[in-house]
Formats: C-alpha cells, structure tokens, sequence
C-alpha cells in the first residue's frame, strides 16, 4: 500500500512541475536556515578542538558579588586567588585549568602593527584541554614557578610573525615590549571558542597584574576536569558548599552575598542570559529557540497549506473515484499525509544538500576566522525532526477539506 | 465595481482566508523588517556629534592602586600627561573611564531631578574631552579648573538627557541627585549627543562626570588626538614610550576608526542575516501566491470566457484579477495593521511613532507590490483568453 502512495506522489509530482519546484523550494529553503542555524548554535556549544571533553568538565567563569539590600551587584571572572586558593581545596580528585580571558596586546613588525591576544595559563591548562602541538611541547609547572619566560604561539601568529620559517621553536617572540622564548606551536583555534582561543599563552607568572592579590574578582576563569565521570556530580557538590563557606571578610567592601557555580559549558551562558543564581536558564534558552523555530517555520507552512489546498482540488475526480467505490475518509487522509511527507523528506533532502554547500561557503570564506562547521547526528536529527512536523502541519488541514468533500460534487467538479 | 469584487471575494471565502493568513503573516514580517531598516536607517542619517577619525586610544591595566597616596599615581600621570603632549604628533590627550567610543564596555547611572529621574549612560572625563573628541558644547561650559574648589561636583549632560529632565527649563546651575545621599551634582553644560555606541545608535541619554587627580587610581584609559602625520612608525614609538613610562602594565593601541567598524558589524551582521532569511521567506510566499493565483485563473476560465463573450476587454479581465488580489491584501492588511499600530500605541519598544508609521507604510507598499507582480501573470494568462475556447470546453 505504502507503496502504492509512493507511486502517485512521485506520478503527481511530476503533473505540475511549478508547484513541485515551489514546494520543493519552500521546504529545502526553510530547513536549510534552520539547520545552518543550528550548525551554528552545535558549533558554539558541543565538543570542539581543542575543548574535547565539555561534557565532563565544569566551568568557573562568573563571580557575582550583591548586596542584598541595596541591590548593588558586582560580576565578572574569578580571581587567580579564589581558583587557586579555594577552588584549589575541593577534595574530589579533579584536574583545575586556569586560564585568564584573553586580552590583545601590540607588537609593531617592520612599523607593521599586530595585534596579538595572549591568555596566562596554569600547566593543568594543557592537560584539560586538548591542543595538538605542531613544534615543541606545553611548558611544565617547574617553568611557571620559576618565571621562565616561554610562550606557546598559535600557527597563525607564527605565520603572522616568523613568515615562513619552518621551525620557530627557541626563537624569541616580542610583544607588548617583552621578549619570549617559543616554546611550542599550537593548531589555530576560532574566536567562537571564547575560554580556550588565544594568539599566545604565556604562564601566569608572567602576568603584569597582580595574580597574588587576596580578592575574588579578577580576570580568569577555571576549568575542573573529574579524574572519573561519575565525580561530576560529587564536584558540583562540593563546589557549592565550598563557595557558602567562604567568608565574609573576603568580599569586597559593602557586598555581602557571594554566588558562583561550577556550571556545564552551555550554562556558563545562559544562566548569565536567562538564568539567576538559582536558575540555569537552560529551559528558557530552549523554549525562546523552539518558539523562535516555529515562527520561521510558520509561513512557509501556510504557503504549503494553500499549494496544497489547490493542488488537492486538482485531484478531485481520483477522490471522487475512490470515493465512490468505498474509500473512507480516514484512509485518504491517511494517503495525503503520507504522500506530503514523501514531498517534505524529498524537499529535507534538497535541503541537507543546500546547508552543506552553505556550510562549506562559510567554512571557506573566513567569515570567521578557523571556524569549522560541519552538520552533525544531533544537526540532522532535528531536521528531520523539522521535516516530519512541516509535512503533519501543511499536510493535515488540506487532508481534511479534501476527505468532506462529497462524492458526487468531487466527481462533476471536472477541469 | 470595488464591491462587486468583495462579493466575488467572499463567495469564495474559505479558500480566500488561507490566502489572506498568508498575506497577513508575510505583512508582519515585513513590519517588522522595515522597522528595523527605518529604525537603524534614521539612526545612521544623524551626525555622529564627534570625530572619531584622528583620535587613538592607549589601553593601560592599571596596576598601581597599591600605592598608599593618590598623590604618588598623580604624579606618575602627570609625567605621562606630560610626555605625551612633548610628541609633535599628538593634539591633545584625555583621560576616560573605560566606556570610551565603540567599546564594549557601559556604566548606567540614575539621575534624579525633582521627581523625574531617567537612566543614563555615565562617561567620566577630564576638562580636555571635548578638545581631543571635537565634542560641541550647546549650552554652559565643560569642567575646567575653576570646578577645583566648588561645593558641589560638576556635571554636564547630553541633549537627551536635557531634553527628558528639564524639558523647557534652563538646566545650567540645576542641582541633581537625591537630596538624602548627599550626593547632589550640579549641572553646569549641555553637549551634544554622541553616537558613540555605533553608527546605528539611537538617541541615548548621558552625563559626564569630572575626573580629578583621585581618579588617577583607577583610570585605565587615555585618549589621544593625532595629527595627520602620525603613521605606524609614530604608533611604533608611542607604544614604546608607554611601556617605559608605565613598566607594570600591558600597553594597547587602538584607532576609533577601527573599533567603530568592528562595533558597527556587530549591529550589521544580524541585520543582514535577518534581511537574508526574510528575504527568503518573501520569495517563498511570493512563488506560492503566484500559483495559487494561476491555478484559480485556470479554474475560472469558463466565468472569464463568459465576460470576454458579453464584451468585456482584456484590460478590464486583467484590472479584475489583479483588483481582486488587492481587496484580498487590503483586508489581510487591515487585520495586520490593527495589530501593527499596537506597537506605538503601546510603547512596546522605546521607538518613535514615526518609525512605525513610516515601516507600516514601506510594508503595506511593499506587499502591495508583490500581490501586483504576482497577479499580473495569471491577469494576462486570463486576459489571453479567448472566449470561443473557453465556453467550447466547458
């Protein structure tokens, strides 16, 4: 039966063929969107080099500082201190990356500006996160304590930098009027990666700031890696209740609530963007994205609505045949939807092939700089996701005009 | 003849009704796309109220608050301030708190007149700001040394703000703030707006605060007025001497110019992803209203031969089928409207009603000339046909 269905879709497809290109259109061009914009957000958000274990770790990103009466707030990264200090005392066993945020500094090669974005790292850095070396290696934790002044470069500040040398390990690098020592080259990382990208990473005693300063706030953030998977949830505990035993006396003046949490990737933004402290706003992120998907999936849903209604009426002596000889209303729904999600997984895949190509536009354009996005399981499961919906949502109400039409007004209805 | 096709319209009112959804939806995205375009388009006309071209910035980290005495910082800064106003190539300097023109960076502050009070943006400056930035003073005076010794800190304030506090009064010598924190700040100029978030901003509210020799603990940024001749080579050498002269911070240099650019791409870019997807959107309502529209006409031949038999002309075929497809878009529009004006008549947006009016009338223009240009090919194919033809086959 089902595949009887098939045969007259693909035979009505090819009666009209503007409607089946409008059709065809319509839903290949929707699904493209979605799924390049969900390429986007997989992109921003799952496991990418050089940040391969995101489901693992937990993200220290934010320190918020309120006064709850006056309700001053006072947010922003953790200090080298609270991470080290504190963050340092959890008992679960866990590998702690700490890293500052990125910040550009100048260098001037022959009178030629570069701006060059340098991280201060701990060593545990290199081990949470998985950077492939092209030259050299990562420096050790003997090296930052003694202040040795190496620095880990990134292939396109090599290239910006060296020009084409082959080997640069052991050269010295200057930049913000400090000379380093190269210690290694690393794959070039895109911006999108916003708590592991950098031009160059230096260890964190060579920060010109004070990392020793005994305040909250500063301008890192940490990264725990659990030795086991199962810890994740131990850690988080713990985390908490470390956080409520901190003193008073170490907050700023005039603030007297402290609240930080040792988040998953993704909430490290939403709880800033929807959330609160008791709120990770994931929820919220993916209701305003559903709603969002909806909309944009809204008119082209009612534009295939109405090519439908009127290629059904097209079809009104085939309906009145079968009506005739017995076909119930149930079963003719039934065969309009089917043949409308046959037309919507065949729009679908017209549709993946567009977002590759897209995709792979954007890959090559350096709209942004290393990016590189690719469709993925999860990607491809909420098109076809999308698919199935936009054939139900376009396929059922013209269905249903065509299964109350009466026999006899179907059959006379003759063009 | 106008109710004539209402009638023919709503003969046929169940099939119409999907159509006019579409057209009523296709409407609001429109609105909505146009009141943006209307929205950042007026912003990007008004002058930027400074120029933005000669002025550098130097990003320093200030790590010197340990010092025990301000007045030792002062005295690091003045030798900076100094240095830097012995180069030929610099116009004049200006210290600035962080959120400098086209930073990422915003401080908000209340201010309190009477019982108004209106949020603001709060820039803090020293007395050479409008010098260095070519900021206009529309009424009082900037800071200037002769606010050393006054009774109550000086501040100036943007048009907008002007405009939303004192309204017809005359602001200069106003005291703001709230009596009970003894923080009262008294108003002592009027400059002109900046556009300094983007070339898209739209009319923001804004004060300035004097800096003095106090704010030279936390202050982390200088800006610089260059001349012509400064080049990479001078850029070079600035960035040198910065680095001599404030060995424990990390020294940046950037150009407003540039940082404009990257500030105006960050409204730029999902406009133009918008206008891309909606784009995308209108076609695709565009090619479906057109079959639709061919497909009626073909079913419709034997009423169209029957005019042509009695004596109407293609012309008046075509002016019906196109006339029926504007009365369709009209009533969709009407609905669409109703809930367009809400916006306005709501403040939904802090946005002015004559953006909304003049998007209300690109979209219904607009959407008129697509439901034209989509009915205009089936109003020909009809036009076309002959009556002998069409009454033969029925």
């Amino acid at each position: 039966m089902l595949r009887n269905y098939f045969k007259i879709a693909i035979a009505v497809l090819k009666r009209r063929k503007f409607f089946t290109f409008i059709s065809l259109f319509g839903i290949s061009f929707t699904l493209t969107i979605l799924m390049v914009l969900t390429a986007f957000f997989d992109n921003l958000l799952s496991d990418n080099y050089p940040d391969l274990r995101r489901d693992k770790s937990l993200y220290i990103t934010t320190v918020v500082q309120t006064n709850s009466k006056e309700k001053n707030t006072n947010s922003g990264p953790c200090s080298f201190y609270f991470l080290n200090h504190y963050v340092r005392s959890l008992k679960t066993p866990a590998k702690l990356s700490i890293s500052s945020i990125f910040s550009p500094t100048n260098t001037y090669v022959n009178n030629k500006k570069l701006v060059i974005d340098v991280k201060y790292t701990n060593d545990e850095y290199w081990d949470v996160l998985d950077y492939t070396f092209l030259e050299g290696k990562p420096y050790t934790r003997q090296q930052i304590e003694s202040g040795e002044r190496v620095a880990i470069i990134s292939e396109a500040t090599k290239k910006n930098y060296f020009g084409d040398a082959t080997s640069v390990v052991g050269k010295f690098i200057e930049t913000d009027n400090q000379k380093f020592r190269v210690a290694g080259v690393v794959k070039n990382v895109p911006v999108t990666m916003v708590y592991s990208f950098a031009d160059m990473y230096l260890p964190y005693t060579l920060s010109k700031s004070d990392y020793k300063n005994k305040i909250l706030h500063g301008m890192y953030i940490g990264i725990l890696l659990p030795e086991s998977e199962n810890d994740k949830e131990k850690l988080k505990a713990e985390f908490q209740q470390m956080i409520s035993k901190i003193p008073k006396s170490e907050m700023d003046e005039d603030l007297d609530h402290l609240s930080v949490h040792a988040d998953p990737y993704a909430i490290t933004f939403t709880r800033g963007l929807f959330g609160g402290e008791s709120d990770s706003g994931l929820g919220k992120m993916v209701l305003a994205g559903t709603i969002f998907g909806l909309m944009l999936l809204l008119l082209p849903t009612l534009n295939l609505v109405n090519i439908n209604v009127s290629r059904i009426m097209e079809r009104s002596s085939e309906i009145g045949v079968r009506k005739a000889f017995g076909a119930s209303s149930n079963t003719l729904v039934f065969q309009f939807i089917v043949e409308n999600l046959i037309l919507t997984i065949l729009g679908g895949l017209i549709g993946i092939v567009l977002t590759l190509l897209v995709l792979n536009f954007i890959n090559n354009s350096n709209l942004i700089d290393n990016i590189h996005l690719t469709i993925n399981t999860t990607v491809l499961g909420f098109s076809l996701l999308a698919c199935l919906l936009f054939g139900l949502f376009s396929g059922v109400y013209p269905a249903w005009r065509m299964s109350r039409m009466h026999v006899v007004s179907a059959l006379k209805a003759q063009s | 003849m106008i109710k004539h096709l209402f009638i023919l319209i709503w003969n046929k009112k169940k099939q119409n009704l999907l159509l006019m959804t579409e057209i009523l939806f296709s409407f609001l995205v429109m609105f909505a796309v146009f009141t943006l375009v209307v929205y950042y388009y007026q912003n990007y006309r008004r002058e930027m109220g400074f120029e933005y071209e000669p002025v550098w910035v130097i990003n320093y980290n200030n790590n010197y608050e340990e010092k025990p005495q301000a007045g030792s910082n002062y005295a690091l800064f003045e030798t900076v301030s100094q240095t830097l106003k012995g180069m030929p190539e610099v116009e004049g300097i200006s210290y600035a708190s962080n959120n400098i023109p086209f930073s990422m960076s915003t401080n908000n502050t209340d201010v309190n007149y009477g019982k108004a009070t209106e949020q603001a943006d709060r820039y803090s400056a020293d007395d050479n700001y409008p010098k260095v930035m070519q900021l206009e003073i529309l009424e009082g005076r900037w800071f200037s040394k002769a606010d050393d010794a006054s009774k109550y800190r000086p501040l100036v304030i943007n048009k907008t703000l002007r405009d939303k506090l004192f309204g017809k009064e005359n602001p200069i010598g106003k005291l703001v703030g709230k009596e009970e924190d003894k923080n009262l700040e008294k108003v002592i100029g009027v400059v002109k707006d900046m556009k300094d978030k983007s070339s898209f901003q739209g009319f923001e509210a804004g004060c300035y605060k004097r800096l003095d020799t106090s704010s030279f603990k936390w202050i982390s940024r200088i800006l610089i007025k260059v001349k012509p001749t400064a080049d990479a080579a001078f850029e070079s050498r600035l960035h040198k001497t910065m680095s001599n002269l404030l060995p424990n911070s990390s020294i940046e240099i950037e150009h407003l110019a540039k940082k404009r650019v990257s500030k105006n791409n960050i409204t730029l870019v999902p406009m133009i992803i918008l206008l891309v997807v909606a784009g995308f959107l209108i076609f695709n309502v565009a090619l479906g209203l057109f079959g639709v529209l061919w497909y009626n006409i073909s079913k419709r031949k034997g009423e169209i031969g029957l005019r042509r038999a009695i004596g109407a002309s293609g012309t008046s075929i075509l002016q019906q089928i196109v006339g029926e497809t504007v009365v369709l878009a009209t009533l969709a529009m009407l609905v669409g409207a109703f809930f367009a004006v809400q916006f306005p008549l709501l403040h939904v947006f802090d946005l002015a009603a004559d953006t909304y009016l003049i998007a209300l009338v690109l979209a219904m223009a607009f959407i008129y000339g697509l439901v034209i240009v989509c009915s205009l090919y089936p109003g020909r194919q009809a036009a076309a046909i002959y009556p002998a033809v069409a009454l033969h086959e029925d």
